[in-house]
């Protein structure tokens, strides 16, 4: 194609606006209807924060991406049977945060149970981002439940209404787990602050 | 200071992010180019036709010649009659290896038995020079002699496992994780951080292809030195055990209800069609074509790997089966029977014939007196290692 071509060609079309993000509702449609490039567009769009989420609960990158994982996976399998009524996005975090809750508790009782300090070493777990480690640290300090109320609501913004829903706990039960984990992050985060 | 809060957890980074994200996109575009639609799944009209056509197959197999013949050896209730006291001989060439409470030994062909040391679960090197041998918490690999060449201290080791062809590589399952260490015992570093209580299986010939299942039950297949993903399938049932052939061009999964073989590659999964009754061990020939299955505890069947309309051959009937191994040149079948404390070899080609051996658990105790029966750890190899 000569470059007088590819000027025609391009013309108006050239200057296309950028496309708006499609909604979830349509990427949803999309895969299935057999488009992967919808699918990839929908797993680009959840994954970073699924994996997060679980990474904060579990404090263990291995085990986050595997949870991560499942739950995506466990989602293409219902897909199908998806209420499109629904947002993906807490459905998804819901499968994550409870595989997580369900992994971290395993792991303590595995440790109990054995009387090991530590699983088997794993390579170098070492979060980047600014307050990265004092966030882990001060979650650190905490049970996987109440991680697990923390993220939810200031990482993938629940409310608390939706939180006590997605881990069928009582309300209050919700709030005091919050405020107890806000707590913590905040003195630790403090820490940092007068250094 | 919630707005803190908020903000911190909206900056945080979890390690690796864009690794984790490849990695996982092509576990789970895998797992949607695989998927079947919920609705509208029906039989297709040849699979429907299929199932009679089997049925006639499996019953004519199980009243053949070979059945009659070698049913008539054998009690229904406990083991083969006139077994033999003592293990003088193998029917056919190569050292077999097991483990128990008794430790670890060989037997070879000439009925000779070889202590090799307390281990709890052995396998051997692809050439049968050296052995992977595990207790509770170390690896080690031993020559034939029993002489530990090196060994390393690891939690809750179990079913270690050769690279073959070259030996290069080691992979064992520790408290819960998947490792791999050099065939010199250098270089040991974690594969996977949650893998389900199933050996992982080589892909032979291909340097270095891993499967092996995570806790979460999907069947993964990993190159072992640049940790990259090969393929992965989501197992619909509980894996119990993965073989390869012997060229690598097929995997079978073996569950306790079903058994699946996948082509190297991946992809669908063929479904075998066994008679209905719990799956036990299960045994790929030499040559790969062959697949030995213990069928509800009480059968030896034999069907060919890779069809899914494969004839059973029923080979040996008789309660209390536990595991299987082939000899190195696929010609007879070793079945261990703790039940009767017996070892019972059927030949597999040619015409049926049958020898048993019985008080197994004694001769492979160390210390003369019956302990537990004793697990097979493989018929090796045509190939003799040094002085075994």
């Amino acid at each position: 194609m000569s470059a007088a071509d590819s000027l025609v060609i391009g013309g108006e079309l050239g200057r296309r606006r950028p496309r708006r993000p499609r909604s979830e509702q349509a990427l949803i449609r999309g895969a299935l209807a057999g488009s992967e490039a919808d699918l990839e567009a929908l797993f680009r769009r959840f994954w970073p924060r699924a994996y997060r989420a679980a990474f904060l609960i579990v404090h263990d990158h291995a085990a986050a991406e595997d949870i991560a994982q499942e739950a995506f996976l466990s989602a293409i399998r219902r897909l199908d049977r998806f209420d499109r009524r629904r947002r993906f996005g807490p459905w998804l975090s819901a499968i994550v945060v409870n595989r997580a809750i369900d992994w971290a508790r395993a792991r303590t009782a595995r440790r109990e149970s054995a009387g090991e300090p530590a699983d088997a070493p794993s390579p170098p777990e070492v979060p980047v981002g600014r307050y990265s480690q004092e966030v882990l640290t001060a979650l650190g300090s905490l049970s996987p439940e109440h991680r697990a109320v923390i993220v939810l609501r200031y990482l993938l913004e629940y409310s608390p209404g939706e939180i006590a829903k997605a881990l069928e706990l009582p309300r209050g039960t919700v709030n005091s787990r919050l405020r107890r984990g806000l707590d913590a992050l905040e003195s630790r985060l403090n820490e940092v602050e007068l250094r | 200071m919630t707005r803190d809060v908020k903000r911190a957890l909206r900056e945080f980074r979890a390690p690796d992010e864009g690794g984790a994200q490849r990695r996982a996109w092509s576990v789970v575009r895998d797992a949607y180019v695989e998927r079947e639609p919920a609705r509208g799944r029906t039989r297709t009209r040849a699979q429907l036709a299929l199932v009679p056509a089997l049925a006639v197959i499996a019953g004519g197999l199980v009243l053949s010649p070979a059945g009659a013949t070698v049913g008539r050896l054998i009690t229904k209730a406990f083991g083969v009659r006139h077994a033999a006291p003592m293990l003088s001989s193998l029917p056919s060439a190569g050292r077999v290896l097991v483990s128990g409470p008794g430790g670890t030994w060989t037997a070879a062909a000439d009925g000779s038995l070889r202590h090799l040391g307390d281990w709890t679960q052995a396998s051997w090197s692809p050439r049968g020079l050296y052995m992977a041998v595990a207790s509770s918490d170390r690896l080690a690999a031993i020559d034939p002699r029993g002489n530990v060449r090196w060994a390393i201290a690891r939690p809750e080791v179990s079913d270690p496992r050769w690279f073959s062809p070259s030996g290069y590589r080691v992979a064992y399952l520790s408290a819960g994780t998947l490792r791999v260490i050099a065939g010199d015992g250098t270089d040991d570093h974690l594969l996977a951080a949650r893998a389900a209580h199933v050996a992982p299986a080589w892909r032979p010939g291909y340097s270095f292809q891993l499967a092996y299942v995570t806790a979460g039950n999907r069947l993964v297949v990993r190159d072992a030195d640049t940790e990259q993903l090969i393929w992965t399938q989501v197992l619909d049932a509980k894996a119990r055990e993965l073989i390869w052939s012997s060229d690598g061009s097929r995997l079978v999964v073996v569950s306790a209800r079903s058994v699946r073989t996948y082509a190297g590659s991946g992809g669908r999964p063929t479904l075998l069609h066994l008679p209905s009754a719990p799956v036990g061990d299960a045994a790929l020939s030499p040559d790969g074509k062959r697949i030995a299955l213990v069928i509800g505890g009480d059968r030896v069947v034999i069907v060919r790997a890779g069809s899914a309309s494969t004839p059973v051959r029923q080979l040996l009937a008789v309660a209390g089966l536990r595991e299987l191994s082939w000899s190195p040149n696929g010609r007879w079948l070793l079945a261990s029977l703790p039940a009767a404390d017996q070892w019972v070899f059927v030949r597999a080609l040619g015409p049926p014939r049958v020898a048993a051996v019985g008080r197994i658990a004694q001769q492979f105790s160390s210390g003369g007196s019956a302990k537990s029966f004793p697990q097979l750890e493989g018929w090796c190899c045509t190939v003799q290692g040094p002085a075994g």
